[in-house]
Parts: C-alpha cells; structure tokens; sequence
C-alpha cells in the first residue's frame, strides 16, 4: 500500500513535469493553431463549390489536416484545465519562483524581443500564406464559376436543342398529320363521288327497271282485264246454261240418290247441240237420256255476243245428280 | 299490217288458257218439277172407225198423271203416224219429251190392228213401240196400256192406267128409295161397271193383291158382314158373320189372309183371318177403345190401324200376330183411315183439322205430315199402286164424287161421271 503511494507520489512527480512541459508547448502551439481555427469557414465556402476530383481531394486532405489540428488544440484544451490545476499548487512555489522570474523576465523580454521578430515574421508568412490561399480560392471560385457557366450553358444548348428537336418533332408530325389528313380527305372525296356515281346508276336502273315493270304490269293488267272479262262473261253464261238445263231436264221418278250420268257436249256456233256423249251411264237409261234431252231441249243455249267468251263455251262435261 | 298480226297472236295467247282448259264442268243436282211435256199425235185410222179416240186416251191418261204435259193439238206442226212420216229436226223445236204416233185399222169393223210409236226426237230414235191386235171393246183396254207405256219409257216407272177403280155407287130409285151399287171402273173413272147391287148398303171394298178379287162389308143380312167375291165368275162369300160388326176387311200382301175389324167379343178389335181356314188371330187387346181401319205393311208383317185408345183416332202400327202397338200420327187431334204406299214409304189418311176433314200423307221416315186436300169433306184416302196419286172421295153438290192427288199436293183431278152420288174408293193394283 505504502509502496503503491509512494509509486502515486512518484507518478505525480513525473505528471507535474510532463504538464509544465506540456503547458510550454501548448501555449506554442496554441498560436500556431490559432491560425487554423477559422478554416471551417473557408472550408465551407470551398466545399460549396468544389466539383473538380481533384479539388475535392484537395480539400480532403485539408480536411484531415484540420481535423488533426483540432484534435490537438482539444487534447490542448484539456492539458490547460489541467494545467490550471497545477498552477494552484505552483502558487506555493511563487516566491521561489520570483526571483526566477525576474531573471526570466529578462530572459523573457529577450525571447520577446526575439518572439516579436518571430512573430512579425510569422505574420508575414501568415499574411503570403492567405494571399496565396486567397488567389487559390479565387481562382478555384472562377473556375467554378467557368464551369457553372459552362454547364449552365451546356444545359441552355441542350435545353434549346431539345426544344428544337422538339419542335421540329412537333413539326413533322404537324405535317405527316396534315398529310395524312389530306389524303384521307382526298380519299373521302374520290369515295363520295364514286358513291355518287354509283347511287345516280343505281337511280337510273331503278327508274329504267320501274319504268320497265310499269309497261309489263300494264300489260299484264291489261291482259288479266281481259282474262277477267272473258272469265266473268264465260261464269256468267255457265250459270245461265246451268239454269236452263236444269230447267229442261226431266228428272225420271225412279232416279235414285247416287246415280250420276256423265255427259260431255260440243256446241256449235250460235249454240246448237253439236254432240252429246254419254262419258259415264248413270246405269238407268231413261235417267241418262233425260239428261241428254235436257241438253238438246235447252238448244240454242244462251251464247254471249263476245266472240272470244263464245269460243271458250263450246266444250262442257255434265254431271246430272238426282235430287 | 304486222301491228294488227301482233295483236291478232296477243289474242290468240290470251285465249290460250281457256282453250287449254279443254272442257267445262257444270254439275246439276236435280231436275224440273215441271210436267214432262210431250206430244201426242192423233192417231191414223185405216178402214172402219174405230169407237175409241186412243190417242185422246192416252193424252188425258198422260197429262190425268200429273206427270205429264202433253203438247196442244194445234201446236203439233204435223200429224205423222209412223217414222218415215217425221222429221225430226221439227219436232225438237218443241222440245217435247217424246213424240208418240200411232195409227188403228180395221178390215171387219170387229178385229181392230192398233200401233204405236214413241220417239227420242233429239237423237231420232224409237223409245218403245208396240202392235196390238183386240176386238173393239178392248179398244180402251189398250189405249190404258199404251199409255203405260209411254209413262214407263219416259219416267222410268210403272204406270197405272190400266189399273181399276172400285167404290160404292148411292143410286136413286124411281119411288125415291136407295140402293147400292159396288162399281169397278177404268182407272179414269170411265167405263163402270156394277159388280153387286143391294138394298142395304155396302162398304170398304178392297182388291186382292193380285186384283182378281175384291172384299167387302154388306149389311144385306140386317148387319155388317164381310165378303169376298171374284171379279171375273161373280162368285162370292161370306167370310166372316159373328156376331156384332164384321168390318174393314184388307187383303194381306200375300193374299191368304184378310185383315178385319169384329166385335164378337163386345168391343171392336183387329183380327187377322186365314181365308182358307176361317182361323182367326186376335190382334188387338184394348177393351177400352175402338181398334179398326186395319190396312198391311207391304212387308206383310205389320197391321197399320185406327184406335181412340188415346183419346182420340190417331194411327198406330201393331205386329200382325198381335204385340205393343206404336203410333204413328201425332199431329193434328184426329188421323183415321190409313193407307199405306207400295213402298211403305208413306201414309195417308183422313185428317181432321177445325171440324173439317182432309187428306193428309205422312212420309215415315221424316215423320214429315202433308196436307193435300182443300175441300174439307175428302175421306177414305187409298193409294194408286205406284204410289203416285191418292184416290179419296170428296163432295161436290151434295153428292160424293170421286177425286186424285198427287202425293206431293201438286197435282189434282177429279175422277168418274158426273151425277152419280159415289163413295168409299179403292185402287186396284196392277194387275200381274
């Protein structure tokens, strides 16, 4: 335990050195890190307008740099809270320590002097540092600018190239649509007039075919007319001769239902008896002669004054039923 | 020139549907109702006059038919008497049915040659022809037939003029008492002639089916009995005498039995008599009513017959061997005397209608009843054999005469002298 102690004391002792050693550095290096601390800044202001590779590796690498600087003034920052520490205990050592200081401010005043020069020096280089680093930045931000331009004036070409590709795009379809258009237009035209035509022949067909089924109907008309005529004159004069023969025949007592005589005849002109033949007996003579008798009785049978009508009544078949 | 040949084959195309339709076709149902017009020439006579105008015989016996309408005399346009004498191309301007000539001739004034001719004038061709040779008093017998046959060559069915007529003659004597007389004449009512004369009077004759004998009622013997007598010898029996009413007899199809009317048994029934035996067979049974008036059925089995036992007369039909009997009349309160057609066609018999009595014909079949008569005093209605014509008696004067219709009303005539009070007729079949 005692040992462990003394080991601290030692421990301590060597500390104490070491931070006074420290100190001495940090407030050396604390100056010359002081230079860097305002570099985020211009950092900033690079890194927004940094496309070049190049650049951009550059700036990395300043980067670290600044990155290790900032560790060291952090770690610095750190020694001088300790630092602080040992000043309270260094207190106690003031007076010892005056004297010492006397002569090393005369030491001091000397390393000032020398410091100064140093310094001035420092100041100097500071400032040719920060013009060249200036013209640096200046230059990075022309060139930036000279791009930027460059692309924006690459993008504007493109830009307006598309918009011309576009239009003439635009344009030739325009035209192919037009065209297109007025073909169609030509072909609705020429199908029209065709059509035209073809309705103006149908028309015509239709009207010669009409006219041509007007003169057949009334030929047709006329002939059925007179078919009628004929017709209604022949029915007309067959009732009639119906009539008179059955008026003439003398229906024998002894006929029985379901006897029939079947007579055919021809007259002649002016309505004589040409010939009468008995096609089918009724199977009682005098039946079938009353009917024969009826057709001779009812000569001259009644004759129409139209030749054509009196033609057609020259040829009849009778048929005598009981009744 | 071409135009009116053009025209000329227009026509004869629109013709050609009439001329392909090669004939027309007229169907005819039923004839005329009209009578047959026919002419009849007088007859030529050759040597002695004949005593009889046939061919005025023939025409009343034609046109008496009804059937027929024979030609006047002045329109005959000539008087031909045998084919080579007719043209015939004349006489179809008549349009007569048939054209009969004829002509009689007679060396001895006693044998007479008598001929006829009828003629299809439209096809020039004899129908039927015939030549008899008979003593002057058969001079009417052969006019009756030849009459016959022109009705049955034209009409197709048998004529009944030579058929006779018998029925009862009411005469008067000079001291104003009556007698009877049973008379049988030519079927025109000419020519009677007296088979039987009493004092007392005589009813319902009726011919044997083969019209050689007739039955009677004579109340000669103080009441009704019922005789049979044969027309040609005159001889005659008593058939039935029972006692009460011996009446209505009637001739069975067959001629061996004799339908008749007796009231033997208190009450007038129908009995059926064999002639041969005298065996009865009683047909009726009503002991309420009067059964009488009993004629045959032509099928022999069947009495038709006469009874109030439903009040009043009406006919009814009754099996011959007796049975339920079935009426027949039903219209009109009052139907007796029936007679039935050869055919069994029809029924005719005295219809009362108001009080007054006509004849009436009820067709069998249809149930259908016609009146025919307009008198209203016809009575005992009898069939000609062809079932044409109705004879019956009616009155005319106060005095019964004797008068034919035709059965369907159309046709009417009156039959027989005038001035003889006649009665109760019968028409003789046709003799075989």
């Amino acid at each position: 335990m005692k040992k462990q102690w003394i080991e601290n004391i030692i421990a301590g002792s060597y500390a104490v050195a070491l931070h006074i050693i420290l100190v001495v550095l940090l407030f050396m290096g604390f100056d010359s890190a002081s230079e860097t601390v305002v570099m985020p800044a211009a950092v900033d202001i690079v890194q927004a307008t940094v496309i070049d590779e190049q650049q951009v590796l550059d700036d990395i690498s300043d980067r670290k740099d600044r990155i290790e600087e900032q560790k060291t003034a952090e770690t610095a920052r750190l020694e001088a809270i300790k630092q602080k520490e040992a000043e309270a205990k260094a207190e106690k050592e003031k007076a010892a320590l005056e004297r010492e200081k006397e002569k090393l401010r005369i030491e001091q005043e000397k390393q000032r002097k020398l410091d100064q020069e140093r310094e001035n020096k420092i100041a100097e280089q500071k400032k040719r540092d920060e013009e060249v680093k200036r013209k640096v930045e200046a230059e990075k931000a022309r060139l930036a600018e000279e791009k930027r331009q460059v692309e924006e004036k690459k993008a504007a070409e493109l830009k307006k190239q598309k918009e011309q590709e576009a239009q003439k795009q635009k344009a030739e379809e325009a035209k192919k649509l037009k065209a297109e258009k007025d073909r169609k237009a030509a072909e609705e035209k020429k199908r029209q007039a065709a059509e035209k035509q073809r309705l103006a022949d149908e028309e015509k067909r239709k009207k010669a075919e009409a006219d041509r089924l007007l003169q057949e109907s009334l030929a047709t008309e006329e002939r059925e007319r007179e078919e009628r005529r004929i017709s209604g004159v022949v029915n007309q004069h067959m009732g009639m001769i119906r009539q008179r023969i059955k008026r003439y025949w003398s229906e024998p007592g002894n006929a029985t239902k379901g006897m029939q005589c079947t007579l055919r005849v021809s007259l002649l002109p002016g309505g004589d008896v040409r010939q009468v033949t008995v096609v089918k007996s009724s199977g009682n003579a005098i039946f079938d002669r009353t009917a024969e008798s009826a057709v001779y009785k009812a000569a001259p049978w009644p004759q129409p004054s139209d030749p054509k009508a009196a033609a057609a009544l020259r040829d009849f078949t009778f048929v005598f039923n009981p009744k | 020139m071409i135009r009116s040949l053009l025209i000329g084959l227009s026509l004869f195309a629109m013709l050609m549907p009439w001329q392909a339709r090669a004939e027309l076709v007229i169907e005819i149902t039923g004839g005329s109702e009209a009578a047959l017009p026919i002419a009849v020439v007088p007859f030529g006579y050759e040597g002695f006059a004949a005593s009889e105008d046939i061919s005025a015989i023939v025409r009343n016996d034609l046109e008496r038919s009804g059937r027929f309408a024979p030609l006047p005399q002045q329109d005959l346009i000539s008087t031909p008497h045998e084919k080579s004498e007719i043209n015939f191309k004349d006489w179809r301007l008549l349009r007569s049915e048939g054209l009969l000539v004829g002509k009689v001739s007679s060396v001895d004034g006693q044998t007479y040659q008598v001929q006829f001719q009828l003629f299809d004038v439209y096809k020039a061709q004899q129908l039927v022809g015939k030549r008899y040779q008979v003593p002057a008093s058969g001079l009417r017998r052969v006019a009756h037939q030849i009459a016959d046959q022109v009705y049955q060559a034209l009409t197709g069915e048998q004529g009944v003029f030579s058929t006779r007529l018998a029925f009862v003659s009411v005469l008067k004597n000079a001291d104003g008492s009556r007698r009877y007389a049973l008379q049988i004449s030519d079927s025109d009512g000419a020519n009677p002639r007296t088979v039987l004369q009493s004092k007392q009077p005589i009813l319902s004759p009726n011919w044997s089916p083969e019209g050689e004998r007739l039955s009677y009622v004579s109340f000669e013997n103080g009441k009704a009995e019922i005789f049979i007598q044969e027309m040609r010898s005159g001889k005659r029996t008593a058939l039935a005498t029972f006692k009460g009413l011996n009446s209505a007899p009637s001739w069975s199809p067959d001629g061996r039995k004799l339908a008749m009317t007796l009231s033997k048994g208190g009450n007038p029934e129908i009995y059926v008599m064999d002639i041969a035996t005298k065996a009865l067979t009683r047909v009726t049974h009503s002991s309420q009513s009067i059964d009488t008036e009993a004629v045959w059925m032509p099928n022999g089995h069947e009495l038709v017959f006469t009874s109030d036992r439903g009040g009043r007369p009406q006919i009814y039909k009754v099996p011959a061997t007796g049975g339920r009997a079935e009426r027949l009349t039903f219209e009109g309160r009052y139907n007796a005397s029936p007679d039935i057609s050869a055919d069994g066609r029809y029924l005719t018999m005295m219809h009362a209608l108001k009080g007054k009595f006509y004849i009436a014909v009820q067709d069998l079949e249809t149930g259908a009843v016609n009146v025919l008569t307009e008198r209203g005093k016809d009575e005992s209605p009898s069939f000609a054999p062809n079932g044409r014509l109705i004879l019956y008696a009616t009155e005319q004067n106060g005095k019964g005469i004797l008068a034919a219709v035709s059965v369907d009303g159309n046709f009417h005539q009156r039959l027989g002298e005038t001035g003889i009070d006649v009665r109760e007729p019968a028409w003789s079949p046709i003799r075989k």
